[in-house]
């Protein structure tokens, strides 16, 4: 970064040389911060920086100055207003669970909303609940759960993740192929906007009065502002719930399986698909499924509904499934066996940490019905450049997972890991795919971001950036590459 | 396109199962110090960035805020639980503390504990001043003052059992025979848990188990383990190996689930060591929490308890050991005995063996919520199976309402067959 100081009118001084610009006064800003949250609550001091470097995707590492963490709306308020006044660029972050490099930035301030982690209400007549941004996923439903609700968007991470991360990055989860994405879920949202105001968006039904900012808002990445408050709907708990594992000898059966059992009209809540490195990694961690060992593939399908058909949907996926080469159906016979079921699916990421040093991932969403190809040709380039693809993924919804284990440390195979990947996401591309389901562009996509969109639409949507963070120290270099924003680029001394 | 990770350091000192973290938070709901205090380096995803990055050198042992926040883990290896990943933190903390052991120098109070544990005689005198300190009623009296001194009072208040809780007597009548045990004494369990000890012998001894002595046995070495002094903790190992060895017996029965995690991992402590480390796996493959030894007979039925129970598991037997079954099986076998939910039963208490003399704010927050959810579930007495956990929480009710109790599962086991057998 080497803008040219002293030129600059259109966009104060941190449009060019934002990231270092307030560096002299960063003492004076970490006493100013101090004094909003308390000493306890500002970090400094390299070591203690050190675990806010990444999110849950480490091979990205990238130094904030200072980290602050508010513990009620009026103090992050006060600290968004502070880093305006000392036009410091910032990074919001909730649990660092981001799988796309989202909440990292070099000599930024990060605003750790953690601390911010009450359930503000929870209205079961509305079938809403207001909460603060640091709540974790899964105590939004706990707490929803006494009146037989539940928050419907399920992450795998939910065990983990905040709200306000779903939010900026609209994080999907097995459930979202019936329930839908975060982004048809959240009501309002209370946002403080990097130039300080406070904004109130919501969506009051179906037929809109002006703009959609929620739409707008929901997926932004942490670059629009950081959220306040964020009220959701709450799901009704379905009457019937079947949770089914199919295991097939050949990911491709598994594959065409899926495409049957959509193309047959049957909506189930969730359809996953775990190959048989996954299996294999589950099944040697302490979340042991039952899942067999020998399988090349297995669905994990749930169908859920009233009591009434429930079953004519479960005969049907079990029919369908056995069409395609299903070699057993085993149905779970309770809650404490689905539990199990589900629980070795969602903490299959983490459990691919014993197979090698690192991990790198992927997020590509393509049309299902080329599911079967476009794994067999996955598959292809995988063994081309020596590498082991794992893939568990939300099948239903067409949003692949490719996860490759593999050791960093050696160079060389490190170069055929990034090498494969980026072919894989190109065919993805190419067969009419896009890069990321549910984990967000952050710095790991950017690179794909001009295969998939023209300069036009490029720009248009660094205009929209503009309209919320005129100066662009929200979250930083993330999203949109800064050279396809012409507006920037005529900017006096702007730098790419 | 995903970043190259950082290539390895030249300097680097292995630190094995570091690299299985994949950083994908798991873990950060389970850690209590992480709640408490609501800063990743707090968590165990943070303890491991920073104990990853002194193995690599990039950071020194002396580095004043890495000892900040590792000295502030529970060392509770709840994240153990929690990490799907499998990475084994309670190693990585016990090799971190051990290498930088060399270069600070404990805190007074934690060097004066670990003296006295590791010296018999010593130990010997100590816990029986504090029995006749007990006896006084002093500790009582003194049990609610404000501060870190009532503290300790109202632990040692804890430990006291009435005359009836003292003096049980009943003889055993099991028709089969499960083998020959031998009990582990434990320090703090023979010093002021006595009766807890005997309850033991007698629990076992009426579930057909045959009961042997274990001569000159010392301190499990847990304690020093980890607090780094690795050393100390291998020869008390290596002393304790030999002694239940010698007494024949088929299993080692640990009623303190500190000291049974510790035991159960002699292998590892010792695997450096040629002589030992083969004859440390066969040890550590014999030691039974005595929860599990009882569940195995069943247990047998014992006379009726009216009484209403919430069961709170310790740290370093459902995280350390991953038991949690059978203690409940115990409890399950005292008729009238009304098992009612505690919420977060499976989150530290705070005692964390000496944490709560060497951390006391972090460890008033933790018990905090203990005491809240306690309460909340309306249950008199608290069971659970360690001295640590016994005391703390023994005390946190002492100091707070005064009324519900906290016992190890097997008094109570002992009081129901007391009715009947
Ligand atoms: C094992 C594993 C499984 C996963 N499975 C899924 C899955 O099934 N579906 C899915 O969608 N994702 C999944 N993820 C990715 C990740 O959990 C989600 O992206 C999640 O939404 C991130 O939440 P977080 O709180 O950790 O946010 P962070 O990672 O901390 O931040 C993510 C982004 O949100 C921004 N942000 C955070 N808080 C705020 C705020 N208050 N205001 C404004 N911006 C904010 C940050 O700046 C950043 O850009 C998974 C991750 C892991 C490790
Ligand atoms: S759960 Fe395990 S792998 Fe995940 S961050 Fe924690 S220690 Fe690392
Ligand atoms: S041992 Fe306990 S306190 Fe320490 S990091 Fe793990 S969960 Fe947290």
């Amino acid at each position: 970064m080497n803008g040219t100081k002293g030129r600059i009118e259109r966009f104060g001084p941190s449009c060019v040389n934002s990231a270092t610009s307030y560096f002299p006064f960063v003492t004076s800003l970490a006493s100013e911060l101090s004094q909003i949250v308390g000493a306890r609550h500002v970090l400094q001091r390299p070591t203690e920086l050190l675990v806010y470097q990444s999110d849950a995707l480490p091979g990205y590492h990238k130094r904030p100055r200072l980290a602050v963490f508010p513990g009620t709306r009026d103090e992050a308020i006060a600290v968004v207003r502070a880093l305006h006044r000392a036009q410091a660029p910032y990074v919001p972050r909730g649990a660092g669970t981001g799988l796309s490099g989202g909440a990292l930035a070099d000599d930024v301030v990060l605003i750790g909303m953690q601390r911010m982690r009450r359930i503000i209400a929870v209205d079961p007549v509305r079938r809403a609940a207001t909460v603060e941004p640091g709540v974790v996923n899964a105590n939004l439903t706990k707490a929803a759960t006494p009146f037989g609700l539940h928050y419907a968007p399920d992450p795998s991470s939910q065990s983990a993740c905040t709200i306000g991360g779903n939010v900026a990055e609209n994080a999907g989860g097995p459930h979202c192929l019936k329930y839908g994405v975060t982004l048809n879920h959240v009501l309002a949202a209370t946002v403080v906007l990097p130039g300080g105001d406070v904004v109130q968006l919501e969506r009051h039904s179906e037929s809109e009065t002006g703009y959609d900012l929620i739409g707008a808002y929901v997926g932004s990445e942490g670059c629009f502002g950081v959220t306040l408050d964020v009220t959701v709907k709450l799901t009704p708990n379905p009457e019937g719930i079947c949770t089914m594992l199919a295991d097939f000898t050949s990911v491709d059966d598994a594959a065409r399986a899926t495409s049957a059992i959509v193309a047959a009209g049957i909506l189930p809540a969730a359809l996953e698909l775990l190959d048989h490195g996954t299996i294999e990694a589950v099944e040697s961690s302490i979340y042991a499924a039952g899942y067999p060992r020998d399988a090349a593939a297995v669905l994990l399908i749930e169908v859920d509904g009233a009591l009434a058909g429930l079953d004519d949907d479960v005969t049907a996926v079990q029919r369908l499934c056995r069409e395609c080469g299903a070699r057993e159906i085993r149905t779970a016979t309770d809650a404490t066996d689905r539990a199990r079921l589900w629980q070795g699916r969602k903490k299959a990421f983490g459990a691919m940490g014993r197979v090698a040093p690192h991990l790198a991932v992927q997020d590509a969403v393509v049309p299902r019905t080329k599911l079967a190809t476009i794994l067999a040709r996955n598959a292809e380039i995988a063994a081309r450049h020596r590498i082991t693809v794992c893939n568990v993924f939300h099948a239903g919804d067409g949003n692949l997972h490719p996860n490759v284990p593999y050791n960093g440390n050696d160079p060389d195979e490190a170069a055929r890991v990034h090498a494969a990947l980026r072919e894989i996401m190109e065919m993805c591309i190419a067969e009419g795919g896009t890069i990321t389901g549910e984990h967000g562009v952050g710095l790991d996509k950017l690179g794909f971001m001009e295969t998939l969109f023209t300069g036009d639409t490029l720009d248009a949507m660094c205009r929209l950036r503009t309209a919320w963070d005129p100066e662009r120290r929200a979250n930083p270099g993330k999203v949109v590459p800064m050279h396809s924003c012409r507006e920037w680029l005529a900017a006096p001394g702007a730098h790419t | 396109m995903t970043a190259l990770p950082p290539a390895a350091r030249s300097a680097a000192l292995p630190l094995p199962g570091s690299d299985n973290c994949v950083h994908c938070g798991f873990c950060l709901q389970a850690c209590p110090t992480y709640l408490a205090l609501d800063d990743e380096n707090d968590s165990p995803r943070g303890r491991i960035v920073i104990m990853k990055a002194i193995a690599d050198g990039a950071l020194s042992f002396d580095d004043t805020d890495a000892q900040l926040h590792l000295d502030r883990c529970l060392g509770c290896r709840a994240c153990e639980t929690a990490c799907p990943s499998g990475v084994p933190y309670g190693q990585l903390l016990e090799l971190t503390r051990e290498r930088g052991a060399a270069r600070r120098t404990l805190p007074v109070v934690a060097r004066l504990i670990l003296f006295v544990f590791s010296n018999a005689p010593l130990l010997a005198v100590s816990m029986w001043k504090a029995r006749v300190f007990r006896a006084t009623g002093i500790p009582s009296l003194l049990a609610r003052i404000p501060g870190r001194l009532g503290f300790a009072m109202a632990m040692l208040a804890s430990t006291r059992r009435s005359a009836a809780g003292r003096n049980r007597s009943y003889s055993p009548r099991s028709s089969v025979a499960r083998g020959k045990v031998a009990t582990l004494d434990g320090c703090v369990m023979e010093g002021l848990f006595a009766p807890v000890n005997r309850a033991t012998e007698r629990t076992l001894a009426a579930n057909g188990y045959m009961l042997v002595k274990a001569e000159s046995q010392r301190c499990c070495g847990a304690l020093h383990a980890h607090a780094g002094d690795a050393s100390t903790a291998r020869e008390l190992a290596r002393a304790n190996i030999a002694a239940f060895e010698a007494s024949g017996a088929e299993f080692i029965a640990v009623n303190s689930a500190g000291c049974g995690a510790a035991m159960k991992e002699y292998g590892h402590l010792l695997a450096g060591d040629s002589a030992w480390s083969e004859r440390a796996r066969a040890f550590g493959a014999k030691v039974r929490d005595v929860s599990e030894l009882l569940a195995a007979a069943g247990p047998a039925q014992g006379g009726t308890l009216d009484v209403k129970v919430a069961y709170d598991a310790p740290c370093h037997l459902l995280h350390g050991q991953r038991v949690s079954a059978p203690p409940l099986a115990v409890l399950a076998a005292i008729p009238g005995l009304e098992l009612v939910p505690l919420t977060d039963n499976d989150q530290c208490c705070g005692s964390a063996g000496i944490y709560n003399l060497v951390e006391p704010e972090i460890s008033d927050l933790v018990l905090a919520s203990k005491l809240r959810n306690i309460a909340a579930s309306g249950a008199p007495v608290i069971a659970t199976g360690n001295p640590g956990c016994l005391m703390q929480i023994g005390a946190g009710l002492l100091r707070s309402n005064g009324v519900a109790q906290s016992r190890h599962p097997v008094e109570l086991l002992d009081a129901s067959y007391a009715q009947r057998i």
